[in-house]
C-alpha cells in the first residue's frame, strides 16, 4: 500500500533539480507538484499566475514572451536536470528553455505540429498515417465549406484547429448543416479570441468505437501508460467526451493496431521524448476494424482523468512522466521496440474509470445535488466539482469546461463503468 | 503480514487508497494488533488528514475486530505533543503569514488564516482568491510551506484543510485540455 512520499517530519529527501513550467489556469498543477513530493524532487517551479511569495517563490513566466521568460530562468533556476511543461500552453517555452539550457526536449516545430489540428492532418498524410479524409479551409467562406464537405462525403465533422476538449466541433450531416457548422465554430472562436481568419478543417466522419492512448515517448518510441474506451461516445453533433473506462475491451489484434499507429502519428510530429495523448477511432465499415487517427496532444491526458489511474508502487502518472524526464526508465518489460505495447507489470493496478460530468445547459450552475449519494455507491473513489457555484457555463460545442469529474474502480472494466453510471445518475446539476 | 494487517489493506485498497494517492499521499498498516491499526502516512499531509475520519470509519466497517486506528509519520513515532504549546505554534504561524504571505496574496483577492495545530501538525485554510485556485497546491507547496518550515522548527506538517470545491469566485480556475 505503500506510495513513494517526502517523509513528514523529517528531513525532506533532495533529488534532481527538475523544473516545472505550470500555466496558470490548469487541472493538471497540483498532480504534479505532489507527484514531484513524492519523488524527493527539487523542483523549481515557474508560471504565468502564481504569485512570487515564500522560501522558493515561483519564477514568473509568460508564454508569449519566451526571451523574457528563458532569462528570468536561467537567471533564477540554477542548474536543472529536465524541463517539464504540466499542460498545453507551456510546451513551447518548456521545448524553449530546454533548448537554451542544452537539455532533451521536443523540436519546436514538432510542439506546434502537435498543438494545430491542421498541421496533424497534413503531418500524417505526408507520412501515411491512418486518418479520416479531411480539407482544410483556409478563412472560409460558404462555397468553400460547401465544397470542402462534400469533398469529404458525409456526415462529416467540421473542427477549429486550435481548440481542445471537443470544443469548436460540430458533426454535420448536409451540405447547409455543415455551413451552419462552420459559422457556429468561427462564433466559438471569435469568443475564444483566437486569429480572425484562422482555418477550419473538414473531415470525413468515422463511425466505430472511440479510445485514447496515454504513452511516453523516449527517443521517439512509445510506451503506452495507459488506453481508455470511450464507450457511450455519441455520434454528435458534439462529441462530449463522458466515460473513460481502462483498460480498453477493444481485441488485443486491434488495440495492437492503434497502438502502431498512435507511434506512427507521434513520429510523424516529430515528436520524439516526453507525454503524449492520442485519440483514435475505430472505423469498423467494412467488417475490418481500422484505427484512425483522430487527434494527438504532446501532454497527458486531460483535466482530472489521470487520477483514475494507478501503477505499481502506488505511482502516478505524472511520476512516470517526471522520471522520464529525468531520463529514468518507467517500467519493467521496457526493451526499446519502436513501438510497444503496454509493458509488463506495468498496467494500471486495477481496472478503473472517470466519468467526466458535462455541461448540460447554459446558465449558472446553482448546485450539484446527490454528491453524497453518488459517492456511497460501491466501487467510486472520488468525486470532484470543478466549476465554483455561482458560475456560469455553456454545453459544447461553445462550451470548454466539465462540470466535475467522478471516479471509479472495480474487479473488472464493466463494474468500474458500472459504478461510474450508477454515480452519474444520482447527480444533478443545477443550471438556472 | 497478519490476517488482521492484510484485512486493513484490502479495506484500504478497495476504498480510500486511490483518494489518499491522488492527493499525494501514502497509507501502509505499519501494525495491526490487539484490535488496535496503527497507519504509517508519508507523502502531503493534506492527502490523509481531512480523511483520517473517513480512514477509520472504512476500517471499522470492513474489519470488525478494529477498536481504534491510529495515524502515525515515519521518524515522528506515534503522534505525540509538539514540544512547542499549540497556541505559540499558531500564533507564530499566523504572525509569519500575516507579515509575509496575505500582504502579498491579497493582489489575487487571497487570504490564508491558520484553522488549528494538533500535534504539531498546522492546518492553514486558503479563502477568497485562493480557495479553489488552480494554482493553490503551488502556493501552499512553493511558497507557504517552504516559508513555514525554515521559521517554525516545531512545525511537524502543514495541512491544507480548504474545502476547495466550494471556492465560489477562485482567480484562477482551471480549464479542461
Amino acid at each position: 500500500v505503500t506510495g513513494t512520499g517526502a517523509v513528514l517530519g523529517g528531513p525532506v529527501p533532495i533529488g534532481p533539480r527538475l523544473l516545472l513550467l505550470v500555466p496558470a489556469r490548469s487541472y493538471r498543477a497540483a498532480d504534479f507538484l505532489l507527484a514531484a513530493a513524492r519523488m524527493g524532487l527539487d523542483l523549481i517551479v515557474a508560471s504565468d499566475g502564481a504569485l512570487p511569495i515564500g522560501g522558493r517563490p515561483v519564477i514568473h513566466v509568460n508564454p508569449a514572451d519566451p526571451d523574457g521568460s528563458i532569462h528570468r530562468i536561467l537567471a533564477r533556476s540554477g542548474p536543472v536536470a529536465a524541463v517539464v511543461a504540466a499542460d498545453t500552453p507551456m510546451l513551447m517555452l518548456a521545448a524553449a528553455v530546454a533548448e537554451r539550457l542544452g537539455l532533451p526536449h521536443n523540436p519546436a516545430d514538432a510542439v506546434l505540429n502537435a498543438a494545430d489540428k491542421a498541421r496533424q492532418r497534413q503531418r500524417w498524410a505526408a507520412a501515411g498515417v491512418a486518418q479520416p479524409r479531411f480539407e482544410i479551409v483556409p478563412a472560409a467562406a460558404d462555397d468553400v465549406i460547401r465544397q470542402a464537405a462534400e469533398a469529404v462525403g458525409f456526415p462529416c465533422v467540421v473542427k477549429a484547429v486550435s481548440l481542445s476538449a471537443s470544443q469548436g466541433i460540430l458533426r454535420a450531416d448536409d451540405p447547409a448543416a455543415a455551413v451552419t457548422a462552420a459559422r457556429r465554430i468561427r462564433q466559438i472562436l471569435a469568443a475564444a479570441r483566437r486569429p480572425h481568419g484562422e482555418p477550419l478543417v473538414v473531415e470525413e466522419y468515422l463511425p466505430g468505437p472511440e479510445l485514447s492512448i496515454d504513452g511516453l515517448l523516449v527517443g521517439g518510441d512509445l510506451t503506452v501508460t495507459a488506453i481508455f474506451d470511450k464507450p457511450g461516445m455519441p455520434d454528435g453533433p458534439t462529441f462530449e467526451e463522458t466515460l473513460l473506462v481502462t483498460p480498453s475491451r477493444l481485441p488485443p489484434p486491434v488495440l495492437a493496431a492503434a497502438i502502431a499507429t498512435a507511434g506512427q502519428a507521434a513520429r510523424a510530429l516529430g515528436l520524439t521524448r516526453g507525454p503524449v495523448h492520442a485519440e483514435l477511432r475505430i472505423d469498423d465499415r467494412g467488417g475490418q476494424p481500422r484505427p484512425a487517427m483522430l487527434e494527438l496532444a504532446a501532454r497527458c491526458i486531460g483535466g482530472l482523468c489521470s487520477r483514475a489511474l494507478r501503477f505499481p508502487g502506488g505511482k502516478t502518472l505524472e511520476e512516470l512522466v517526471l522520471a522520464s524526464a529525468l531520463g529514468r526508465s518507467v517500467g519493467a518489460g521496457w526493451s526499446g521496440g519502436h513501438c510497444q505495447q503496454v509493458p509488463a507489470g506495468h498496467e494500471p493496478v486495477r481496472p478503473a474509470g472517470v466519468f467526466m460530468l458535462p455541461v448540460p445547459q447554459s446558465g449558472v450552475l446553482r448546485a450539484v445535488e446527490g454528491r453524497d449519494a453518488a459517492l456511497a455507491v460501491p466501487g467510486v473513489t472520488g468525486l470532484t466539482i470543478t466549476i465554483p457555484i455561482g458560475r456560469h457555463v455553456d454545453p459544447l460545442p461553445g462550451g470548454d469546461r466539465y462540470l466535475g469529474f467522478i471516479f471509479a474502480e472495480g474487479n473488472t472494466p464493466e463494474q468500474a463503468e458500472q459504478a461510474l453510471a450508477a454515480a452519474r445518475g444520482r447527480l444533478r446539476a443545477v443550471i438556472q | 503480514m497478519t490476517d488482521l494487517a492484510a484485512q486493513v489493506t484490502a479495506a484500504l485498497e478497495r476504498g480510500l487508497l486511490p483518494s489518499v494517492i491522488a492527493r499525494g499521499g501514502a497509507v501502509r498498516v505499519a501494525a495491526a494488533e490487539n484490535g488496535i491499526v496503527t497507519l504509517e502516512v508519508t507523502g502531503s499531509p493534506g492527502a490523509v488528514l481531512p480523511l483520517a475520519s473517513r480512514i477509520e470509519g472504512v476500517i471499522r466497517a470492513a474489519v470488525p475486530g478494529i477498536t481504534a486506528v491510529r495515524l502515525v509519520t515515519p521518524g515522528a513515532g506515534p503522534a505525540r505533543p509538539s514540544p512547542e504549546d499549540p497556541g505559540d505554534l499558531a500564533g507564530a504561524a499566523r504572525r509569519i503569514l500575516d507579515a509575509e504571505v496575505n500582504p502579498a496574496i491579497a493582489a489575487h483577492r487571497g487570504h490564508v488564516t491558520v484553522a488549528g495545530v494538533t500535534d504539531g501538525w498546522l492546518r492553514i485554510r486558503l479563502e477568497g482568491g485562493c480557495q479553489g485556485c488552480s494554482l493553490a497546491e503551488v502556493t501552499v507547496r512553493q511558497g507557504i510551506e517552504p516559508l513555514l518550515r525554515s521559521r517554525l522548527p516545531a512545525m511537524i506538517g502543514l495541512a491544507d484543510v480548504t474545502d476547495h470545491e466550494a471556492g465560489t469566485d477562485p482567480f484562477f480556475s482551471p480549464e479542461k485540455r
